[in-house]
């Protein structure tokens, strides 16, 4: 009787414990998501609104852009030489091009799985007015010849990829999946969000508060701004709750539990996905030495807070200045996720001209050191292409970069790509030798790590001597011998 | 209250790269043994005796010893963090040396397969070699001289002794370990491309392990093995430095080395053992020195060192102030000083 007792006593007390256990985990979940979501509490404050939205929080054609670019990285490495009736072509063109009207634009990625099934299948379903092509960087850009256009450079890119088996030209070291991705990310996505809607958009005479973004719309031109930026970003809204590594894996759809947010069992790619730049940011922080991922998100969640709190009206000077002061922590943080990334590609680049000399002088295994070559040489040179299509004008840095990496990788026989003659082909010439690359690849480390205070630094070539020093364990110590 | 920071007490005995790990004393003590019942012919007791002599491990001089060892760690913990590191140094010789784009890093090729061989030979030589130019440097220049004859101060040598360092003193050593390792990781660095390794045991410098393991913590204690004339040309023997440990004037200055004696050889500083010898150690008596007060051993090498520094720069300025004195007639006296020109 007394065993009896004790037993259900402790079983008593367990349950207790469970349940104030689960009832703490409630309300800090539920403090969690009070005012740490994005979009949420965002009434419509759009004075004499006709409609019928209650909810202001409006960046849909950013989501759909987000989903055109990761469909489109899926096919660039479906080029075809033998392709008379360019159908290749036109598909890759398709999604940097089109508006999904239609509702016919398939996801390619993220596709529903059992393992993380996604709610949209096709871009219609977000947004069925938005390309990726209107969008583009339109200034000239140093970073490749002849000085194209941003939409111009994607598109000459997207010819080349689409005539290529693989999307890959060994000849010329192009890797156009990653140049193309990597590019599109900073020409589109970082270039809108930091160069027009973070930017001119948060003046005080553009797109003001106190009037709709547009005609009939149910957001203010604040609002929207913010929203749009917001959406380039590509966090997940309910990021803050969760950790950089639970951010990476959704991007990796490895982590269905930590996206379906609204535990409906489906991802809603509108809200509960990680894309692009936040997909980077959340790759660096999970190392543990930064916190871009939060920091940015966080100062969007602040910077709508107030624009909302304005009601509708024209945001004081005051508000303003705090809103633009964020919108300079977002942009100067995301400059710093991409510049991480030239970093640490430069790096890779430097370990895998390692592996080539290595195949150069045992005459072996040069096509995998050079496949890894090229992808990690796509990466780098995408990313610093990226870079330049902020706001900041940092043209000495830029112009030290373009210089130091070059139009295409230096090739194994020496030849570089340097220029492009008017039919569109590579034109080459001898490049230094592949030790002075190599000492290319750590100075841009250095420079990214000076210009932009990097503090992840990954692939630090460098980095190496410390791990060694490491290992022979001489504390700084008063020890006679 | 906090003890981590104490950590480094036992850390220092039970890691292998440092010099008083558990198993290197056990290695010195096995090695003083057999020297002393195999060749020395002592009874099993008296061997063991002479070993663990608690006159010497509880002398005064010892518990100086102890003591410094606690308070110089504290001292090092909290100025390590502001001192030059190998890191600065090798980052520098490694972009210096791609940088001035004339030696090109060796394609790998054969000779890399023994690159962590090479690198692990080289750095223990030229680490060896800044060691005994640094300690030539702590006794031929008065001003270091101040320092380094606080371990110099030991009536009493245990492997506790090389603990017996002025912090000065021991800044400076962080400094050269700073440059002369960190010039070797950088070149080393940039010849492999950044494929550099260590040959290590139990994450020891292979050849610091060796050193450690055949009784380096013997050289500090009055265990005298020697190691004959031929050998004690290349290595310096425990009961070389022992020497160098020597109140003798003969000894002063002589067997800076530590594990290599060709440096002590090509300076002319080399001093072969004796069988037999019996060294009385500690500073001559004419250094008037407070040995076994802890206070003072931090205090007056400073108040010292800076007597010197002022000393100095009062003669220098006197022999300024009497050399213008003796100028002044002549630069008064412009005619002179023209005709002194013409005629020359
Ligand atoms: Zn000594
Ligand atoms: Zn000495």
């Amino acid at each position: 009787m007394l065993k009896i007792n004790k037993y259900s006593f402790i079983k008593n007390a367990a349950v207790l414990s469970l349940a104030s256990l689960s009832l703490s985990l409630l309300s800090t979940s539920s403090s969690f998501s009070d005012g740490h979501i994005y979009g949420e509490n965002n009434p419509v404050t759009v004075k004499g609104y006709k409609g019928s939205k209650t909810d202001s929080t409006a960046y849909t054609g950013q989501i759909a852009r987000q989903l055109q670019h990761n469909s489109l990285k899926k096919i660039v490495s479906n080029g075809n030489p033998n392709d008379p009736s360019s159908n290749t072509l036109n598909k890759m063109m398709n999604y940097f091009e089109n508006k999904d009207k239609t509702k016919t634009m398939a996801i390619l990625d993220p596709k529903s799985s059992s393992k993380f099934p996604v709610k949209q299948k096709i871009v219609g379903e977000i947004s069925t007015g938005s390309n990726l092509a209107g969008k583009a960087d339109k200034r000239p850009q140093l970073s490749w010849p002849n000085n194209m256009s941003g939409s111009d450079v994607i598109r000459f890119m997207i010819k080349k990829a689409s005539k290529i088996s693989g999307g890959v030209d060994t000849r010329n070291g192009m890797n156009y999946p990653q140049l193309i991705s990597k590019y599109t990310m900073g020409a589109v996505l970082y270039h809108q969000a930091c160069d027009n809607y973070l930017d001119e958009k948060m003046t005080a005479s553009n797109k003001p508060n106190n009037k709709p973004y547009k005609k009939g719309a149910a957001y203010t031109g604040k609002e929207h701004s913010w929203d749009e930026a917001f959406g380039y970003w590509g966090a997940a809204a309910h990021t803050m709750t969760l950790s950089a590594k639970q951010s990476y894996d959704v991007a990796k759809k490895k982590d269905l539990k930590a996206a379906d947010f609204n535990k409906d069992g489906v991802v809603d790619l509108y809200k509960e996905m990680t894309y692009g730049h936040a997909y980077y940011a959340s790759a660096f922080d999970k190392g543990g030495k930064t916190n871009y991922l939060k920091t940015v998100t966080k100062a969007f969640i602040d910077g709508r807070k107030i624009i909302t709190a304005a009601d509708g009206n024209k945001l004081s000077s005051s508000d303003l200045t705090k809103v633009q002061d964020l919108a300079q922590e977002i942009c100067s943080n995301w400059a710093q996720v991409i510049s991480e990334a030239v970093h640490k590609y430069a790096g890779s680049v430097y370990k895998d001209l390692i592996a080539v000399e290595k195949a150069l002088s045992s005459g072996s295994g040069m096509e995998k050191a050079m496949s890894k070559y090229l992808k990690h040489w796509g990466e780098l040179k995408g990313f610093a292409m990226a870079l330049q299509s902020g706001v900041e004008n940092k043209s000495d840095t830029f112009n030290r970069l373009n210089r130091m990496m070059g139009f295409g990788p230096l090739m194994p026989n020496l030849s570089q790509v340097v220029g492009i003659d008017s039919s569109g082909n590579y034109l080459k010439d001898q490049g230094s030798s592949i030790g002075y690359y190599k000492l290319h690849m750590i100075k841009i480390q250095k420079l990214m790590a000076k210009e932009y205070a990097l503090k992840s630094r990954s692939n630090d070539v460098t980095g190496g001597m410390a791990s060694l020093i490491e290992t022979l364990g001489t504390k700084k110590s008063a020890e006679n011998d | 209250m906090d003890f981590e920071v104490l950590n480094f007490i036992p850390d220092n005995f039970i890691n292998p790269q440092k010099r008083i790990f558990l198993g290197y004393l056990l290695s010195g003590f096995l090695i003083a043994f057999l020297w002393l019942y195999c060749f020395r012919k002592y009874t099993l007791i008296n061997s063991l005796k002479l070993i663990f002599d608690k006159k010497v491990y509880f002398s005064k001089s010892s518990f100086v010893d102890y003591s410094l060892y606690v308070f110089n760690s504290l001292i090092m913990i909290i100025f390590s963090p502001i001192l030059l590191s190998q890191i600065v140094i090798a980052t520098f010789i490694f972009e210096f040396m791609y940088a001035q784009n004339i030696i090109e890093p060796i394609s790998i090729n054969y000779l890399s397969i023994f690159l962590p061989i090479i690198f692990t030979i080289c750095f223990f030589i030229v680490d060896d070699f800044s060691k005994f130019l640094v300690h030539m440097l702590m006794h031929k220049i008065k001003f270091f001289w101040c320092f380094h004859k606080i371990h110099h101060s030991a009536e009493v040598l245990t492997p506790m002794t090389v603990f017996r360092t002025h912090p000065i003193e021991g800044v400076i050593f962080v400094l050269r370990n700073a440059i002369s390792q960190g010039a070797v990781i950088g070149i080393f660095y940039f010849i492999s491309s950044g494929e550099l390794s260590l040959v290590t045991v139990l994450g020891a410098n292979l050849f610091s392990f060796i050193f450690h393991l055949l009784g380096s913590n013997l050289r500090h204690s009055h265990i005298s093995i020697s190691y004959g004339k031929i050998v004690e040309k290349f290595l310096i023997s425990p009961a070389q430095h022992q020497i160098h440990h020597s109140v003798e004037k003969k000894h002063h200055d002589k067997n800076f080395g530590v594990t290599f004696a060709i440096w002590d050889y090509f300076f002319n500083t080399l001093v072969y053992s004796q069988s037999n010898q019996k060294i009385k150690y500690g500073l001559s008596d004419k250094e008037n020195f407070s040995r076994n007060n802890i206070f003072k051993i931090y205090l007056f090498p400073i108040i010292e060192c800076c007597t010197l520094i002022f000393n100095s720069i009062f003669k220098s300025f006197k022999i300024i102030y009497t050399y213008s004195l003796n100028l002044k007639p002549h630069k008064l006296n412009k005619n002179n000083k023209v005709i002194q020109n013409e005629n020359s």
